[in-house]
């Protein structure tokens, strides 16, 4: 360099902050890549471990009874899974969506405020605690309702999983509510069309693509619970079984069971299940958000 | 923009003066549905509430608070002697523990996602750690109890061991497969996508006037993150970390599958512990007498204040640093 | 949204017909829970009672305290436990009425790389094991059981069960028997309070864990250490022989016990020194029934077909569960009160 010429280098303090800038920047990427790595390590494990577990058998056919052969399928606990989740949607989808409609439409302000409160209280509580409350409700009573009462069943599971999915849905329907242009609403009523048609007309199927994957999301995040079903839906037979006054066995809980195990067989059906589990967990999620992506462009917000 | 009809221009007699009755039937109607909707929501929260205290009562009464401190967990002494204080601990070593190790991790993530990663790379890796929060607890803790386990057994927790084992928390036999250490490990996995991805809503928040002009300045982007980023979105942030601890101490099912469910828990992380949420997995099916039932849903509930408390201390910092950053507006 | 709401309603009425179809094929299913111990025997009795009367056993093994509590609520058609009901459970089922239907033992498994072919343990050995008391195999109180064996240098890992268990009531009440200090200090319970060691649950849970960790010890069905290959101790009785579970040994020990009390409560742990060949940890198992129920009927064949075509050796001996008509007096206690089931 010559004399006279300004060095664009950083010298002494300057080379320093570089250089924590450098390492500021490689920990993020760092801690960042750690995470994806302990991602793909799971599905890994998951999937090869449990990938020779399935095939046709081991979604048609139940767990084996023979002690020492071990094997079989999962049959049983798919029905029931689909049964469980499917009560749990029944539940918690109008409530959560009439909800939201609610804070949205209807509500002053600070009672939306408060409503929101308690529906992020009741996100936080623990699941097996929900589990316990359904248990004392439903199970534990001694009038039957709905011939539910005091045994377990599919019905009790899948209120439980509906009160864990309940806050989801509902806040994530308020989002997409909220995201609707109010444009959109007060034209309709300059147009004289009432409140209810309004909602129904215009503000609802604008929002559906929006509520339906966060009701996806919920549905992804009800079919892997286990601690509430412990005590709602845990003593089950070993045949797939629709009726929903029946407890019936989940995907989750075989999992659960089938983990401690020292049976190779049994191991690699909790692999295989949690495998199928972890599948269609990912892929409704992934799903959902890429639909909520392309609804949130539709609608003029890009990210 | 907005459509409006000017009264002046429309002829008198034109549109109806009251609304059809169909209309305000209705209105009404849905008015009504979506309130029950939303006094139900709010309603299961207070039904939670009152039938754990409801159980846990004979519970509360025989015990008192004293079963906050004290420790036997003993079905056969003195027809049944429940304590709840190892059990706690086990509850906030693991769950602050977690913490400890997610928090700077998350931040890192989220700080990678709003700030540091080229923007081709962002959505994908969001949605990839977005995809880590969606993995169920069962499956982790059977992908804990079979790959995690070994793997501190005998490679992360000796190592640990080696360098610090003078200090108690290390010391002990690190080569336990079911440990708390496991457990936290567990945990810290379990949190970091939601702490992380609030972060990031966070940081992404952050005026880009106020990034490019301390970038204007001269700063390099770390020191722009460490003055402007993160200080304005403090409260956020520690809300975030204090939401994950939430999540933490509720874990159920992948905690009993790694920690060994074994009270009290030691002086050292390489020894097996228990939770509460654990225990409550463990024993609830198979209590047997009406003491045992009623001490185990006085255990929910303890679970269930603590989580609340954490819970509304989020909120709380969320207030005080809003108020704080807008200079009480 | 038309179409979406037609969709659903056609869901709905789909579904309310599966759901009764499913009802009314309910009529001969027969639900039960509880214990893991005999677990694989009612497993093998399955197919079998299907056969014979067309029923459908679903059994879930939940644990022995988690059977009690069903059937207690109602929740299921039969109980099943090791453990027999403790006061306070039957009065919380006055109804209720416990059937010995299975006699097995229990096992003391152990993970010991390096171990000699079999290791020999005593009551107090083991009791001290788990109260931690002695925490390393080359101990020399089991050098002195195990006279020139090469024991390693090795932690040693108690491993218990986490739920509630009639597999740890009868491990419990024989080191209740052996051990005053055992017995004082934590007794016999379905939930004991193992002051070492780490839990599992489940039979199964516990093979694993002892599987899986090097040095542990642990109790569990002989059926489950058989088939998972796990190594367990020749445990010593009271005339001073070192035993294996076998179905000799515990044919020996049933047999020791002369008297059967009213509720059928049956210990058979640590048998007197009379009976040489006998294995000190074996215990019966039974299903618990309510007197009055909707499936009384199926339930009295079902449960007597257990009794005496179940104990055949297709079925028991194949998972070391010995034949209960080798105490003729429990076998005849048994039918006696299966004749409370009022059909």
């Amino acid at each position: 360099m010559e004399q006279g010429a300004l060095s664009l280098k950083a010298t002494g303090r300057g080379r320093r902050r570089l250089l924590v800038n450098r390492v500021a920047e490689g920990s993020a990427v760092f801690a960042a890549l750690l995470a994806i790595l302990v991602l793909a390590i799971v599905i890994w494990s998951v999937g090869s471990r449990g990938a020779g577990a399935i095939n046709l058998d081991f979604f048609l056919k139940g767990p084996s009874s023979d002690f020492f052969g071990g094997g079989g399928g999962i049959a049983p606990a798919l029905a029931g899974t689909l049964l469980l989740v499917g009560v749990a949607t029944l539940i918690a989808l109008p409530t959560g969506v009439l909800t939201a409609i609610f804070v949205s439409e209807f509500a002053p302000v600070r009672a939306g405020q408060q409503i929101r409160l308690w529906l992020d209280v009741l996100n936080g509580f623990p699941s097996i605690v929900i589990g316990i409350f359904v248990f004392t409700l439903a199970v534990k009573t001694k009038v039957p309702v709905l011939g539910i009462g005091h045994h377990q069943s599919a019905i009790a599971g899948g209120f439980a999983l509906a009160v864990i999915m309940l806050p989801l849905v509902s806040r994530s329907t308020i989002e997409v509510l909220r995201l609707v242009p109010n444009h959109l609403r007060e034209a309709s009523y300059a147009l004289g069309v009432s409140k209810w048609q309004t909602v129904l007309r215009v503000v609802l199927p604008t929002s559906f693509g929006g509520i339906l994957t966060g009701t996806t999301l919920a549905v992804a995040r009800a079919a892997g619970e286990t601690a509430p079903l412990l005590f709602t839906c845990a003593i089950a037979g070993q045949i797939v079984d629709w009726n929903p006054t029946h407890s019936v066995q989940s995907i989750p809980l075989t999992i659960y069971l089938d983990s401690e195990s020292a049976d190779p067989a049994l191991h690699q059906q909790a692999w295989a299940a949690a495998f199928v589990l972890i599948l269609f967990v990912l892929v409704t999620s992934l799903t959902a958000r890429l639909l909520l992506e392309r609804s949130r462009k539709k609608l003029g917000l890009q990210r | 923009m907005l459509a409006r009809v000017e009264a002046a221009s429309v002829p008198a007699g034109s549109l109806p003066r009251t609304r059809h009755a169909g209309d305000r039937i209705g209105d009404g109607l849905l008015y009504g549905l979506t309130a029950l909707a939303a006094i139900l929501g709010v309603l299961v929260v207070f039904a939670i509430v009152w039938r754990v205290a409801d159980g846990a009562w004979p519970a509360i009464k025989f015990f008192k608070l004293g079963f906050v401190y004290h420790n036997v967990w003993n079905v056969n002494l003195n027809g049944g002697t429940f304590g709840a204080r190892d059990l706690i601990i086990g509850t906030v070593v693991t769950s602050f523990g977690a913490m400890l190790l997610s928090a700077p991790i998350s931040i890192a993530i989220g700080l990678f996602l709003s700030e540091l990663a080229p923007p081709a790379v962002r959505a994908p890796v969001g949605t990839l750690i977005d995809m880590l929060a969606a993995v169920p607890s069962v499956v982790i803790g059977l992908w804990g109890i079979y790959v995690l386990a070994p793997f501190d057994a005998q490679h992360v927790a000796p190592a640990i061991h080696a360098v610090l084992g003078w200090i108690p928390i290390f010391g002990g036999d690190p080569h336990t497969e079911s440990t708390v250490f496991t457990a936290i490990i567990v945990l810290t996995i379990m949190t970091i996508p939601i702490t992380s991805s609030i972060c990031r809503e966070l940081f992404i928040g952050v005026p880009s006037e106020l990034e490019e002009g301390s970038i204007g300045l001269g700063a390099t982007r770390w020191e722009m993150v460490k003055t402007v980023v993160v200080p304005s979105v403090r409260g956020g942030v520690v809300a975030a970390i204090i939401l994950g601890l939430g999540r933490a101490l509720g874990e159920a099912i992948a905690v009993t599958q790694v920690i060994g469910n074994f009270i009290p828990m030691g002086r050292s992380l390489f020894g097996s512990g228990d939770t509460i949420a654990s225990r409550l997995a463990n024993q609830y099916q198979g209590a047997s007498t009406d003491r045992q039932i009623a001490a185990l849903i006085y255990l929910a509930l303890v679970l269930l204040v603590i989580t609340f408390l954490t819970n509304y201390a989020a909120q709380r910092v969320v207030k005080r640093f809003e108020f704080q950053r807008t200079g009480g507006a | 949204m038309k179409r979406g709401l037609a969709l659903i309603a056609v869901a709905l009425v789909a579904l309310a017909s599966v759901a009764a179809a499913g009802a009314k094929s309910s009529d001969t299913t027969i639900t039960g829970a509880g214990s893991t111990f005999v677990q694989p025997l009612v497993a093998a009795w399955t197919p079998a009672i299907g056969k014979a009367f067309g029923y459908t056993v679903q059994y879930s093994g939940v644990g022995s305290g988690a059977g009690i509590a069903a059937i207690t609520a109602n929740q299921v058609d039969f109980g099943a436990s090791d453990a027999p009901l403790n006061q306070a459970q039957q009065s919380a089922c006055p109804d209720c009425i416990q059937i010995p239907w299975a006699l097995s033992a229990t096992a003391v498994a152990y993970n010991v790389p390096g171990a000699p072919a079999h290791i020999n343990l005593d009551g107090n050995t083991i009791s001290k094991i788990f109260l931690g008391t002695i925490s390393n195999w080359n101990d020399p109180a089991i050098a002195a059981l195990n006279k020139g064996a090469n024991l390693p240098d090795l932690k040693i890992t108690p491993v218990f069960r986490s739920d509630g268990s009639g597999t740890s009531y009868n491990f419990t009440d024989y080191l209740s028997s052996v051990n005053a200090s055992w017995k004082t200090k934590i007794g016999t319970s379905t939930q004991p309070a193992f002051p070492a060691g780490q839990g599992a649950k489940g039979s199964s849970g516990v093979a694993g864990l002892i599987t899986r960790t090097s040095g542990a010890i642990g109790y569990v069905d002989v059926a489950y250490a058989i088939k998972n290959h796990i190594k367990f101790a020749a445990v010593r009785n009271k005339a001073g022989k070192f035993l294996f579970p076998s179905l000799r040994r515990i044919e020996a020990a049933a047999t020791a016990f002369t008297t059967v009390p009213a509720n059928n409560e049956l210990h058979i742990v640590n048998p007197p020194k009379s009976a040489a060949l006998a294995y000190p940890i074996s215990t019966y198992t039974y299903v618990i029934v309510h007197k009055k129920s909707a499936h009384a009927a199926e339930l009295r064949k079902m449960i007597f077909w257990a009794l005496t075509q179940g104990q055949g050796s297709q079925f028991a001996a194949k998972l070391t569960f010995a034949k209960l008509s080798t105490n003729k007096k429990v076998l005849v206690a048994a039918e006696k009160t299966l004749k409370q089931i009022q059909s």
